[in-house]
């Protein structure tokens, strides 16, 4: 043992003097350990800031004052909950009659008691419009509401017409004086008196008002809550509440989850957690071993005098290792304290940043320390694990050669190459276990073996590039030999160069697969660009008994859109806000067996689903729908319906049977008698979404009695900007019978996926032009010798650059080569899945596989070569001098 | 010749190295045959690539012969493990170099006792004997600098020490003055005759007949093969 630790000690010491005497190379090891700690611990310090814990989020819940909540469920049933009924509960039996307070005192004795503050929506007017914000209603200045709200300004409310607002509220533009609009349309005001900070929302608007001021447009329908003080209450109180149908939050029971049975947690999910903290740990380790990798190869090869001079003096092949090995724990261990203390000064330097970005008030400046350790012992083990081949090789090599002055690389062995090429099948094989079926995370660890595999086949690849070089000018034929001479260094640069890409194809594809399959499985309402406007009442109640003015609609719309074409789209009037009128075409032959005419699925953008036409003026939507040959223009000007069925066999009908239901909400009330009318039933397969069902002419409309009326407004080519949308759609609010206006936008990438790309090709491309160039720095310096060796026999200056180029080029362009090949294999896998099945309900054809062919271009073919120029232009072109010996 | 200040502390008997295989095998050393006792300076000479520096690395247990067998204070290092022949280098044989092969890492004291610290002494006595090594030397006050802050000839004093350090008996010192200048050679030359007079035996590869002269016996190389060899073996002229 003592001899162990003997060895060790010279082992760091050389070590350690290695390292402080090549600064340059041991920096850059450094930073590739260092970097990744540091943006993982800042990530974690500000998710764990960010994200309220349950002892944090309690005083948001429960103010500064309360013992806990407790609320009695309106829907009279016993309830079950975990320690935080937030998270889950459940309702259960019926009760025999419903709870009172006094039921509840009857458990947790007689305790002062304050209504817990309500929250709903609330719609006041702004000089932009009509807009729904937060209201909250509660006693604001009885003591137990203390830490609800933070006074910033003014004073609290005191009256039933006073309110305070937050500073995102007044950022609106309201002035002293609120304008409330009511759920029936009427307006009254408030006088603001106070500015007030919300414990939970900081940038959304919130106003707060006594009990009962403000009026309650949406309702949880979780019943009134009450805050009560006192003792702490017992497990077995809540128990005895929730058999009463009472939800309970208590302070200490709900901070301390994991100190009470929680019979709703089942667990599941933790394994799959841990299998995907597991993966990414994985992948991390394998993407920062190998980016350090290079530097540490670097320095074994330039020890390997010492390390033969060692084993001359009487060390042992496993003492030389060690001294590899010790100088990764020197850099491990440093990276992991500057990693950590440099996380968490940027995290605090980054809070504000992030608090500007998050509508939510951030939590305490949160150190999870058990965290940190475990980041700070992934940087450890990423330095070490990165210099365990380099310290194998190293102490594989000849003592003699190299004591001689010669290079003592030992052999490369054959069974690596083909240990990768079986790891490579291993990893396909996987990758098509987990598409068929086997999951995500089958293919996630696929990804991992293919890439273990490919890192094993770099060294192959490698030397074909160096063989197929012969033909290529003398700095690329330089490079390229270099490139395999130094194996240790290359294989290492191009495999995070591989891994890299890897990622960045097989997540590229996944998404953009996916974004092609809701895409391709959007269907528009409308004809892109056009508009359409329809009755929006809002939280209006009672709706207006009048009929929309259509006339001033339109006028409101054309004051925003002067160059739109404007005109009515005609359809089934519904004549009454608590029934509706509902067309039914049938097989007129059999009427009986209530067969019914109808495509498998249809929309209502245009406001109804027959339309009412006599062919001349079909909104676009519809003329753009159907095809030339189908005639639909003729055969409703020739007084015949149009109909469409998904029941290819309805084609042969000539005529259908129509009738008119009117149903409310217990079914249907009133039917008219079946009219048989001319008619041409058109086909439409299952998958198809028509944005209608019938087209009837006016002559066929009155024959069947259907009600035929203006239902809404199409708007062509409006030319409307999202703001001016805005603008029109608060207009229309205003107006005594509101209306709301849609605009086809078509399909609308998802913003989050946007930024998870550019996220992830910033990231990339930061790893590989990283990977690249630390690999060409150390390659320069360790070329020294041969590059002052060219300038004595003539060669100019510029060669330098042009060599730094050209292995810039040959290890980025060979890495990400190999990448988009094994970046293919888990991106296709975890895409057949992805998009093999539709939403539910529709039958789109998949898997949609989109191979974003410019972006990998970009990565593979234009990162290397842009990489390549910028080194080609910005390296010192002045060729050392022939270096002495010795 | 059983007793053991009669055996020879290095013993090459039939060694033959052949480097690769088939057309392009060479033979670096043809079943050369000799012996040092202790006490005794050997000079090995020859031209290059005569296979002087061949027999040093088989001699140091750093490389195996083809045939035959390498003897070192009567252990046959064709029969041991790569283990214990490190072990060997550590407790009996020391290694001189021409361009000195000191580890830049390393102060000359801590150089001097990498030999004694790798075999597991404690760091203290390590340190205490490479300060006696060094005292003898003469270069006591070398102890703490680094090799890039001493002279060519003080780096080759500290080598001897390191080579010679707890007590080895066998100094193998391939040409130690090749990077010398001639004054400062002869120093080194001094020191390597004064070990062995003091009971080691040394093998010096040199091809500077003058070097030759500081040692007992010559032997000569070419082509892989001792081709002669002038001055008697210790054991002959003791016996």
């Amino acid at each position: 043992m003592r001899r162990h630790l003997l060895g060790w000690r010279i082992a760091l010491r050389l070590a350690r003097r290695d390292l402080l005497k090549h600064r340059a190379r041991a920096i850059i090891a450094l930073v590739m350990v260092t970097l990744p700690v540091l943006a993982v611990v800042t990530a974690d310090i500000l998710i764990q800031t960010a994200d309220v814990s349950p002892t944090e989020g309690i005083s948001r819940r429960l103010g500064a004052v309360a013992t806990a909540e407790v609320q009695i469920f309106e829907g009279r049933q016993r309830v079950t909950q975990g320690p935080d009924p937030l998270r889950d509960w459940v309702a259960g039996d019926e009760l025999s009659r419903a709870t009172t307070f006094a039921d509840v005192e009857g458990v947790i004795g007689h305790r002062s008691k304050l209504a817990a503050p309500t929250s709903s929506e609330l719609v006041v007017r702004t000089p932009h419009g009509r807009e729904a914000v937060a209201a909250e209603q509660a006693d604001v200045t009885a003591p137990l509401a203390r830490g609800f709200y933070r006074l910033d300004g003014g004073r609290w409310p005191a009256a039933s017409d006073e309110v305070v607002v937050n500073q995102a509220m007044r950022d609106r533009g309201v002035g002293d004086t609120l304008t409330i609009v009511d759920r029936d349309g009427t307006e009254s005001s408030r006088t603001i008196v106070g500015t007030i900070v919300d414990a939970t929302r900081r940038s959304g608007e919130v106003v707060v008002g006594l009990p009962g001021t403000l009026p309650r447009l949406t309702d949880d329908g979780m019943g009134q809550g009450w805050l009560v003080d006192g003792p702490p209450l017992t497990w077995s109180q809540v128990q005895r509440l929730n058999d009463l149908g009472v939800l309970v939050t208590d302070r200490h029971i709900a901070s301390h989850p994991d100190d009470y049975p929680d019979s709703m947690d089942d667990g599941s999910g933790d394994s799959t957690t841990l299998q995907v903290a597991a993966l990414i740990v994985v992948m991390a380790l394998i993407e920062v071993v190998l980016l350090a990798g290079p530097a540490f190869a670097v320095g074994a090869r330039k020890q390997q005098r010492s390390l033969a001079l060692l084993v001359a003096s009487g060390g042992t092949p496993a003492q030389a290792r060690r001294v590899i090995l010790a100088g990764g724990l020197l850099l491990g261990v440093a990276a992991a304290v500057i990693g950590v203390a440099g996380g968490i000064g940027a995290a605090w330097l980054l809070q504000p940043v992030v608090q500007r970005f998050n509508a939510s008030w951030l939590g305490p400046f949160d150190v999870p320390w058990p965290h940190l350790v475990a980041v700070a012992a992934f940087g450890l083990a990423s330095a070490v694990i990165a210099c365990v081949v380099p310290a194998w090789i190293a102490s594989r090599q000849n003592v003699v050669a190299v004591l001689a002055g010669r290079r003592g690389d030992a052999k490369p062995t054959r069974a690596f190459p083909v240990l990768g090429v079986v790891l490579f099948g291993i990893g396909v094989l996987m990758a098509i276990a987990g598409a068929s079926g086997r999951g995500d995370l089958m293919v996630a660890w696929s990804a991992v073996v293919c890439v273990l595999g490919m890192v094993l086949l770099v060294p192959v690849v490698v030397s074909w590039v160096a063989r197929a070089a012969g033909r290529f000018p003398l700095p690329v034929r330089f490079a390229a030999r270099d490139a395999v001479r130094h194996r240790t260094r290359t294989t290492p640069a191009v495999a995070a160069v591989a891994a890299t890409v890897a990622g960045v194809v097989a997540l590229g594809i996944s998404t953009s697969s996916d974004e092609k399959q809701n895409r391709e499985s959007y269907t528009p309402n409308l004809v892109m660009g056009d508009a359409s406007v329809t009755p929006d009442y809002g939280y209006l109640d009672p709706r207006p008994d009048r009929p929309t003015d259509w006339d001033q609609v339109a006028d409101v719309v054309r004051e925003h859109a002067p160059a739109a074409r404007v005109s009515p789209v005609v359809g089934v009037g519904q004549t009454s806000t608590t029934s509706w009128v509902n067309v039914v075409f049938a097989d007129p032959a059999r009427t009986a067996e209530d067969e019914q005419i109808s495509p498998s699925s249809s929309s209502s953008a245009l406001g109804t689903d027959v339309v009412v036409s006599d062919g001349a003026q079909l909104p676009s939507l519809v003329a753009s729908y159907f095809s030339a040959d189908e005639g639909v223009a003729e055969t409703l000007s020739a007084g015949r319906a149009v109909v469409l069925t998904s029941d290819a066999s309805q084609t042969r009908l000539d005529q259908v049977a129509i009738h008119v239901e009117t149903s409310d909400d217990d079914g249907p009330t009133v039917s008219t008698p079946a009219v048989t009318v001319p008619a041409t039933v058109l086909y439409r397969p299952d998958d198809d979404v028509a944005p209608l069902r019938a087209i009837l002419p006016p002559s066929v409309a009155r024959r069947a009695g259907v009600p035929a009326a203006t239902v809404a407004l199409d708007v062509a080519q409006p030319h409307l900007t999202t703001e001016a949308q805005k603008d029109l759609q608060a207009a229309l609010q205003d107006l005594p019978t509101p209306a709301g206006v849609y605009v086809e936008r078509g399909y609308q990438a998802d913003a989050y996926t946007r930024i998870v790309q550019w996220v992830l090709a910033a990231l990339g491309a930061i790893l590989m032009l990283g990977g690249t160039l630390t690999a060409m720095f150390l390659a320069l310096s360790d070329a020294r010798p041969d590059l002052a060796t060219l300038a004595a026999v003539g060669a100019a200056p510029r060669t330098r650059r042009r060599v730094a180029a050209a292995y810039t080029f040959v290890v980025s362009f060979v890495g990400a080569v190999l990448g988009m090949l094994v970046g293919f294999v888990p991106g296709l896998a975890v895409t057949w899945p992805l998009t093999a099945e539709g939403y539910s309900g529709s039958d789109h054809v998949g898997p949609y596989i989109e191979i974003p062919w410019l972006m990998i271009a970009v990565v593979v073919l234009g990162l290397p070569l842009l990489t390549a120029v910028v080194v080609g232009l910005f390296t010192r072109s002045r060729l050392p001098m022939v270096a002495r010996v010795g | 010749m059983n007793a053991p200040e009669t055996r020879p502390v290095l013993e090459l008997a039939q060694v033959t190295r052949i480097h690769g295989a088939g057309g392009l095998a060479v033979h670096a050393l043809r079943e050369v045959s000799f012996e040092t006792y202790a006490g005794e300076l050997v000079a090995v000479m020859g031209p290059s690539g005569s296979g002087k520096s061949t027999l040093l690395t088989l001699a140091g247990g750093l490389d195996q012969p083809t045939s035959g067998r390498v003897l070192v204070e009567g252990t046959d290092l064709t029969a041991v493990g790569s283990a214990e022949r490190a072990k060997l280098r550590r407790t009996s044989i020391g290694y001189v170099f021409q361009d000195f092969n000191l580890i830049p890492a390393l102060t000359a004291g801590e150089n001097v006792s990498l030999p004694l610290e790798l075999d597991g002494v404690p760091t203290r006595a390590a340190r205490a004997a490479a300060s006696t090594a060094l005292g003898e030397l003469g270069i006591a006050d070398l102890a703490d600098r680094f090799p890039d802050e001493m002279s060519g000839g003080q780096q080759q004093r500290v080598a001897i020490a390191r080579a010679v350090v707890g007590d080895r008996r066998l100094i193998l010192a391939d040409e130690p003055t090749g990077a010398l200048d001639s004054v400062t050679g002869e120093d080194i030359l001094r020191l390597l005759r004064a070990r062995c007079d003091a009971g080691a035996a040394g093998v010096l590869v040199t091809h500077e007949p003058r070097h030759a002269a500081w040692a007992d016996r010559v032997v000569f190389l070419r082509d892989g093969a001792v081709v002669d060899e002038a001055g008697e073996p210790m054991a002959a002229v003791r016996s």
